[in-house]
């Protein structure tokens, strides 16, 4: 699997499956239309990051720190360092929501697994973890199947594709912006530049490399469509209002029956402690480039102390939030999913920035198509965060 | 000492005091151990314009043009100029097997010979501070904590501009920095030791590895204290034992303390009996404590030993100078009876005993006296060094000025003076 693919399932997380099935049981197939855009966006942006990473051989912060300074540095990094804080309270979410789905409290799942991962990450090699939970993620391609076999209204699905329509409710502008959110993370954007730097691929290998980050951009937007369109017809009709993750379950109920909640269970439980896993670290890589400080998983606290702090930081506030009283699971992850789509224009800028930069990518710059994509993409996002705080502030 | 982020857009005016613009940049040429300032990029309202550095003056809070900006020739940089800001501000510097080290987070500048001259670059957490305009405010939050914020600035003459490895790559991306292991044995010790502690943990260990033991011995005692043992730790056990030898007793033994158990027992044990049996000795005594901080190098005369065999005995064995200051004398029991200088012994009549010339009223300390009032005593007396004596008045060791120095002095200042004076 290349990094591309990689990213993609990354991208299949706690706020991924529960965004995508909450628009589809409370707004059927209606936002499809934005999917598709989100997916075309995610598709040219990734390739961007990619590019970049090929050309000059830097990460995505590491260009940023360069070219702009430190002052937007720390914009950028605090921008990235809310969002993947976020997230991670996201995935400890969805970590809480699977097993108390099993049966586990989450004042003990959350915990243990926040402790695992860390020790996980001090002590051993989380590589050979990675792989193992990438087996249980495996239990999401039962979306597409249950997608199919409960036969939706295809016309509907179609027409839902095509047809831009959107409320300017709260809700529906929460919806909206979580789905972008989590279609497009500056997360992966970070992510996919770094992978390519670490893999060492150059301009030559790149022209392989781009077919891979395309098929992980539309694996992406593959897996929320069917997520949505099996949520859209089996939850929307039934009026279900996603309040836990047993409601979520439900719709994979055409394929598992009563197995339902045990399969959805071990699939957000893979996809959750693989993102709870991976984000703490790559956020602490990427801070650690941009300001020059030593990083690395082999070093201990006295070499590199801000390195393992940011992690350790990270995960311990992402299962104090979750463990805090009365968090409503789902909601809590809807709301991380708008804090990404919130941040996304600030992270997506830079990208513009410094892709279509001829000092920084010679003659790899951005083409037009590339750059108004992008552009697209980033008004949008804006567009819809601007929507949501007016809705909210002022009540429209 | 001004740095690049403070002199950055800055206002250029002419003679008259009429403003003309901004400095956005400086350029050099990268040549030689501290490039000079020879060119200033201006942003104009007629877009930018290249003048000869020589063309500004710089006064107190804006940059003076010598004539005209249309009367001043406009000038051209060569191809390989390096423009300071563009080329060189928050660029990683490499190590020479290109894995990444630390930032350049300002660069340093300095009037050297009526010339500003390009002298380091900042990599420290100041640097950042001072590009974000609070330095001023965190060194007060620091001060509030009893705290100082780290330096790190390397020097320019360590640092090496690497050329681009593909040639249609653009300039910019390119321009990466390094340090030369060769150039770094040529630094005093102390400085060695400054670099030492910005670089990444195996940069370290490769660096101990290379330098010769003497070097290697000096520079680890300039070394943080727990980045000492981290050093240790990571070394080769045969490598560390090596350079314990050649390191003075008491330093080594402070830095033995420093390690788990097992791995000091290791290391003293694959050291050479000698100096083995004095680091151990020295290991028994409270860190904290005159026995702690003491050297068990010094020069005992026996009291029935003449000048002249004295002074045979110097010859022979050829002490460290520091340790030729105060000469003791002592009993068959090893018990100290007194002390002379090198002055006394020479000027004293060939046939003289020792205990004839020497001064018996000589200040000691028992081995568990604190540190802070070692300090305090060699600071009151004037002294270069203090013998240290156990229960029954032997003589054990002594502790010498610069065991204490950092009690007496100001914090932090050894460190900056020993910078200043390597520069």
């Amino acid at each position: 699997m290349g990094p591309g693919i990689i990213t993609g399932f990354a991208g299949n997380d706690a706020g991924g499956v529960t965004t995508y099935t909450a628009v589809g049981a409370h707004y059927g197939f209606a936002l499809l239309w934005l999917l598709l855009l989100s997916t075309a966006g995610l598709l040219v942006i990734q390739e961007m990051c990619a590019r970049m990473g090929a050309v000059t051989g830097k990460g995505l912060s590491d260009l940023i720190r360069e070219r702009f300074g430190v002052r937007w540095t720390i914009v950028a990094m605090i921008a990235l360092l809310i969002a993947n804080g976020s997230n991670v309270a996201a995935e400890f979410a969805g970590v809480a929501a699977s097993l108390e789905l099993l049966g586990v409290e989450r004042i003990v799942s959350v915990p243990a697994a926040a402790l695992v991962i860390w020790a996980l990450i001090v002590f051993f090699s989380y590589r050979v973890v990675e792989r193992a939970l990438f087996v249980l993620v495996l239990a999401f391609v039962a979306y597409p199947i249950s997608a199919v076999i409960v036969h939706p209204d295809w016309d509907s699905v179609v027409r839902g594709l095509a047809i831009p329509t959107l409320s300017t409710q709260q809700a529906a502008l929460i919806a909206a912006l979580a789905l972008v959110g989590t279609t497009i993370t500056p997360y992966m954007q970070f992510y996919i530049q770094a992978s390519i730097v670490d893999k060492g691929i150059d301009r030559e290998q790149y022209r392989f490399a781009r077919v891979d980050v395309y098929l992980g951009a539309i694996l992406t937007g593959l897996n929320g469509f069917f997520i949505i369109v099996a949520a859209g017809a089996v939850l929307f009709p039934a009026h279900v209002i996603v309040g836990s993750a047993s409601d979520a379950a439900q719709a994979l109920g055409p394929l598992a029956g009563e197995q339902a909640k045990l399969l959805f269970g071990v699939g957000l439980l893979g996809a959750s402690l693989l993102a709870a896993l991976v984000m703490p670290l790559s956020t602490s890589y990427a801070i650690c480039e941009a300001f020059g400080w030593e990083s690395g998983i082999s070093r201990n606290f006295r070499e590199a102390p801000v390195f393992m702090g940011l992690f350790t930081f990270l995960i311990a506030i992402g299962a104090l939030v979750v463990l805090s009283p009365n968090v409503p699971l789902i909601p809590l992850i809807l709301v991380s999913q708008n804090v990404n789509g919130l941040l996304l224009p600030i992270v997506l800028i830079f990208i513009l920035l410094l892709a279509g930069d001829r000092t920084v990518m010679g003659d790899q710059a951005n083409g037009r198509v590339s750059q108004v994509v992008g552009i697209g993409t980033a008004l949008m996002a804006s567009a819809l965060s601007i929507g949501l705080v007016a809705v909210t502030v002022f009540g429209l | 000492m001004p740095y690049l982020s403070e002199i950055q857009n800055r206002r250029v005016i002419e003679p008259n005091g009429n403003v003309v613009g901004r400095l956005t940049d400086v350029a050099v040429v990268p040549q030689g151990q501290f490039p000079a300032a020879q060119w200033a990029i201006l942003a104009t309202p007629g877009g930018e314009k290249v003048v000869r550095w020589a063309d500004l003056a710089q006064e107190i809070g804006h940059l003076r043009l010598r004539s005209r900006l249309e009367a001043t020739p406009p000038a051209q940089l060569p191809p390989d100029a390096l423009r300071l800001a563009r080329d060189l501000l928050d660029k990683q510097i490499v190590d020479t097997h290109g894995a990444k080290v630390v930032r350049v987070n300002d660069l340093q500048l300095s009037e050297v010979d009526g010339q500003l001259r390009l002298v380091g670059a900042d990599v420290g957490l100041r640097g950042l501070l001072r590009r974000v305009g609070a330095e001023g405010v965190a060194e007060r939050i620091a001060g509030v904590a009893g705290r100082r914020l780290p330096r790190g600035i390397i020097p320019w003459h360590l640092v090496e501009p690497l050329q681009a490895k593909e040639p249609e790559a653009p300039k910019t991306a390119a321009v990466r920095l390094t340090i030369p292991h060769q150039k770094l044995a040529l630094l005093h010790p102390a400085d060695i030791a400054d670099v030492v502690e910005e670089m990444t943990a195996d940069e370290r260990v490769a660096v101990f590895q290379q330098l010769d033991l003497e070097t290697a011995a000096d520079a680890l005692q300039e070394v943080e204290p727990e980045m000492q043992a981290a050093i240790v730790s990571d070394l080769p056990e045969e490598r560390a034992a090596d350079i314990l030898e050649e390191m003075d007793p008491d330093e080594a033994a402070d830095l033995l303390q420093d390690l788990p158990e097992d791995r000091r027992e290791e290391l003293v044990d694959l050291m050479e009996k000698e100096e083995a049996s004095d680091v151990e000795e020295l290991l028994t005594y409270p860190e904290d404590s005159a026995g702690g901080i003491m050297t068990t190098d010094f020069v005992a005369l026996p009291g029935e030993q003449t000048a002249a065999q004295s002074i045979d005995q110097l010859r022979e064995k050829k002490p460290d100078p520091e340790l030729t200051y105060y000469l003791y004398v002592v009993d068959a029991q090893g018990k100290l009876e007194g002390v002379l200088s090198l002055r006394d012994l020479v000027v004293a009549p060939p046939e003289t005993k020792v205990t004839a010339i020497m001064d018996p009223r000589v200040l000691k300390i028992p081995a568990e006296t604190p540190k802070e009032e070692v300090a305090s005593l060699i600071a009151k007396y004037d002294l270069l060094a203090l013998p240290v004596i156990d229960a029954r008045g032997r003589l054990l060791g002594t502790v010498t000025v610069d065991d204490v120095v950092e009690l007496i002095l100001p914090r932090g200042w050894k460190k900056r003076s020993l910078r200043s004076i390597a520069r």
